[in-house]
């Protein structure tokens, strides 16, 4: 035991805590006979997973496709958005404050209006996750853009570098680490919106299997959806994080 | 004589009286201004350009009010809608409290225990993670419909941020200083109160404030789960029955409450600041 290396041991002790909390949760769940309704063993939660798997699994790939497509048009509108605010000073002092307000107003109660603007269907869902989405990539990527090294910046301009290159080879390299943070939060952003909308307006998706097992006190059901839930969400965050790591390779040569 | 000094008086009063009116002249030129008026005038000719619009196309008005019909709205219904605003607010800043106080004292606790913080660390990590909104319509199984229900689900929500933020802040302080601690014979107790918290301060507001807004969020989406009280629910049913003007009163009352719970976190912060003496630097935005 003393042999093993701090290394494994922050491996180890995660999976170890997680196995134990299960298995907590397994007895507790048996001896103290609490009902399935209430909170069901993870032995039945599995059980429920695998045996509505095809269903789950289609409502999965529609919330799965619904995040996506918000998350893309979140992480597009906001380099655009920063890009366009850091060129110009008169720009960022108009726009910046409100930016800054808007991203700390609760946004997620506009939910029902995007219904009643777009409907009860894809749009309005991608569009809301969307919008949820887009504030920490366009703030971030602005603060990145903005914090370029200044001596960089003198080098450049004593080369005659094009205003368009600096910012290629010089300022976007420089906001990388900033973008990606807030395309990080992005991530679990466009989830949630897509969830959020669900509970609101869809007929199909995570949310609604969730908010209709819920409903009909299918407890079990419910936890399935939300395990399956977790995974799509952790596929995109780790995504994300394994293209950062390529995108800072990229750039460093 | 006798009118000399009062010339001198009067002349050293007009002095006085004109070096802050240069002053005021100076504060007054177009640069200085230009950061406070600016995003102001834009927010105008913005709320200009929405008034202007819906009054020469009415046919929009079902969906998109007029800022002066909200406004108007706004003040009718006062009454019928601050008992709502109430419910939200006291949802929002009960749930975040005992989310503040359970996140910070938890997470200071596995921070005691390098074994401990390896264990659960990651999960505190891993729970920031996954889209815990959709854990809602549990809690109106396990809680109910009512205030409570709403209250632990803004707790629950609230708690993850803080939680993290501290122990991630209380881990991280300087070796250098730990090691001057540990050389000056400190007490564990003395190292933790006098040099790791302060270290830590600017993570757990950072923390603070991420929690206080995922606190509101969980309100308002308890709100739309549950469909009792809250300006959530307003929202929800003002939108459901095409009231656009009642919908956008209610998303005002709740921007302002949003930006009066952010604000006293920053306020709560400029004072630990203040009380620990340094100039800390919070990281980020939120």
């Amino acid at each position: 035991m003393k042999a093993m290396s701090e290394r494994s041991l922050s491996l180890v002790l995660p999976l170890a805590s997680a196995a134990a909390i299960a298995v907590a949760w397994q007895l507790a769940v048996q001896l103290g006979e609490i009902p399935e309704v209430i909170l069901p063993a993870p032995s039945s939660i599995t059980e429920n997973l695998l045996r509505s798997l095809p269903s789950l699994l289609h409502q999965a790939s529609v919330t799965g496709r619904e995040a996506l497509a918000a998350f893309a048009l979140a992480v597009a509108a906001g380099f655009l958005g920063a890009a366009a605010i850091s060129s110009s000073k008169i720009l960022r002092e108009i726009v910046y404050p409100a930016i800054v307000t808007l991203q700390l107003i609760p946004k997620v109660a506009l939910a029902p209006l995007f219904v009643v603007f777009l409907g009860i269907d894809h749009e309005a869902r991608i569009t809301f996750a969307a919008l949820l989405s887009f504030f920490p990539v366009l703030i971030s990527t602005a603060v990145g853009l903005a914090n370029t090294d200044l001596s960089a910046l003198w080098l450049c301009q004593s080369l005659g570098a094009s205003t368009w290159r600096t910012f290629w080879s010089v300022r976007v390299p420089f906001a990388l680490p900033h973008f990606f943070s807030g395309v990080r939060i992005s991530s679990t952003m466009a989830v949630t919106g897509v969830v959020i909308a669900e509970f609101i307006s869809a007929r199909e998706g995570l949310g609604f299997a969730i908010l209709a097992a819920g409903a009909r006190s299918q407890t079990a059901g419910a936890f399935a959806a939300i395990a399956l839930l977790c995974v799509l969400g952790l596929a995109l965050y780790g995504a994300v994080a394994g293209l950062e790591r390529l995108a800072i390779r990229w750039y460093r040569g | 004589m006798t009118i000399l000094p009062f010339a001198a008086d009067s002349s050293v009063a007009a002095a006085a009286a004109g070096t802050p009116a240069a002053r005021a002249g100076r504060w007054l030129r177009w640069p200085a201004l230009r950061p406070v008026l600016l995003p102001l005038s834009f927010a105008a000719a913005w709320l200009g350009a929405w008034q202007w619009g819906v009054d020469r196309f009415p046919q929009t008005r079902s969906l998109l009010a007029s800022p002066s019909e909200i406004g108007a709205i706004l003040g009718e219904n006062m009454p019928l809608l601050f008992p709502h605003l109430a419910s939200t607010a006291r949802e929002t800043v009960m749930g975040f409290a005992l989310a503040a106080v359970i996140g910070m004292l938890l997470g200071a606790a596995i921070t005691q225990s390098r074994r401990l913080e390896q264990a659960l660390f990651p999960h505190l990590v891993l729970f920031q993670i996954v889209p815990k909104i959709a854990l809602a319509p549990l809690f109106v199984i396990w809680f109910g419909v009512g205030s409570e229900s709403r209250l632990i689900f803004a707790l629950f929500l609230s708690f993850f941020p803080i939680a993290a933020a501290t122990a991630g802040g209380l881990a991280r302080t300087k070796p250098e200083a730990l090691r001057l601690c540990a050389a000056l014979t400190a007490s564990s107790w003395r190292t933790f109160i006098s040099v790791r918290v302060p270290f830590a301060i600017p993570s757990i507001f950072a923390g603070l404030k991420m929690g206080m807004t995922m606190a509101l969020i969980g309100t308002i989406v308890g709100e739309f789960v549950t469909g009792q009280q809250g300006l959530g629910y307003i929202i929800m049913f003002a939108a459901a029955s095409a009231d656009s003007a009642l919908t956008f009163a209610a998303l005002a009352l709740l921007c302002v409450v949003g930006l009066a719970v952010y604000g006293a976190v920053v306020v709560a912060e400029t004072v630990a600041q203040r009380w620990y003496g340094a100039p800390f630097v919070t990281e980020g935005f939120n």
